[in-house]
């Protein structure tokens, strides 16, 4: 639950637009069952435990499905933005200017919507592990881009039950 | 026929012909799908150029496939496959790509992908697998959940204090079980007093 909507929160970071996507892709998608509106969508989102105003509950499979097939088709669409985070061949300085823009807009989201005194947050926003999980988020979604993303994605956020 | 999967680095190209027997007749070669593959090509930029035929294609798909859902779980290691043709493992901060060759005195091709080509490697095969014009039928990888390594520790130690008190408690429900139960003391009959005669 918390994975899914980091990787929502990652997919904003990089595209300015990224709300926006979320709701044309999930007409797109079929996903109006689901998330009719902005506003389900977010009650949706908002039952990750380590929201700031975090909703009771869980989520159905419906939901879930719909969230995933959201992740890996948005993560298709930004895929040329993540291959260059990721790529060793890029120039330094450039790379390292991509993630520290990276690095900013996605704190400020979490530190805008998550629960601050919550340690896994917490690390999230750290100077030492942070790098490392927002290097994790990234690699998750340029591995699940695509077809096979979904299944690939689906079966790792089901690991450890 | 021959069918091309690519991305930024990496390409991907299966040359081949339908097999028409066992396929309906149609009137249109487009409903025909690339079912006997008679060469593959991958190109990974300017780095490597690879053939072969289908089982070391096979092969590619059985590790590097594995290998990338385990990364998504955290918990990448050494995958090889079957025929031990191909090699994927974790290599500092990318991962190394080992194809061993079928010619004789060949020497085993080395690889070192960084994130960015190993995604394109991945998109390329999807697309592959996916691609409905090919009916080559290769066997996919399971993506079953599955406990994954660093959680198995985890689990353990979670476990541990727990078992370790019920097995405490069963153990001496055990041994008491095993006691003999004592029997209990008959009341002793009451002796006749002898007076002693003055």
């Amino acid at each position: 639950m918390e994975r899914l909507d980091l990787l929502l929160l990652a997919i904003e970071a990089l595209d300015l637009h990224g709300s926006e996507a979320m709701l044309w892709s999930c007409e797109q998608l079929d996903l109006q069952q689901p998330f009719p509106d902005r506003v389900a969508l977010w009650k949706t989102r908002c039952r990750n435990p380590l929201r700031r105003a975090s909703r009771r509950g869980e989520w159905s499979i419906e939901e879930q499905e719909g969230l995933i097939r959201l992740v890996c088709s948005l993560s298709q669409r930004l895929y040329p933005m993540l291959r260059q985070l990721l790529s060793s061949s890029e120039p330094d300085e450039l790379t390292n200017q991509r993630w520290a823009l990276f690095q900013e807009r996605y704190n400020d989201l979490i530190s805008e919507r998550m629960n601050l005194k919550r340690g896994a947050v917490r690390l999230l926003l750290d100077q030492k592990t942070g790098a490392q999980r927002r290097r994790e988020v990234v690699q998750t979604l340029a591995l699940c881009a695509g077809g096979a993303g979904m299944q690939r994605l689906g079966a790792c956020l089901m690991d450890g039950y | 026929m021959a069918l091309r999967y690519e991305q930024s680095s990496c390409r991907l190209e299966l040359k081949g012909l339908p097999d028409v027997s066992a396929q309906p007749q149609s009137p249109s070669n487009s409903e025909l799908l690339l079912s006997i593959l008679t060469s593959w090509e991958l190109n990974l930029g300017q780095r490597a150029s690879l053939q072969g035929k289908r089982e070391h294609l096979e092969a590619l798909v059985e590790t590097v496939l594995p290998y990338v859902r385990l990364m998504l779980s955290g918990a990448a290691h050494k995958q090889t496959s079957k025929t031990a043709v191909v090699v994927v493992a974790p290599r500092g901060r990318g991962h190394q790509l080992q194809l061993i060759s079928s010619q004789p005195n060949t020497p085993p091709l080395d690889l070192q992908l960084d994130d960015a080509e190993l995604a394109d490697l991945t998109q390329c095969l999807d697309q592959m697998l996916l691609d409905p014009r090919q009916g080559l039928n290769f066997k996919q990888p399971l993506l079953k959940p599955q406990k994954h390594q660093a959680a198995a520790p985890a689990m353990v130690h979670s476990w541990a204090a727990p078992s370790a008190a019920i097995a405490a408690v069963a153990l001496c429900a055990l041994v008491a079980m095993l006691l003999p139960i004592p029997k209990p003391l008959l009341p002793a009959s009451p002796q006749p007093i002898e007076r002693q005669k003055p």
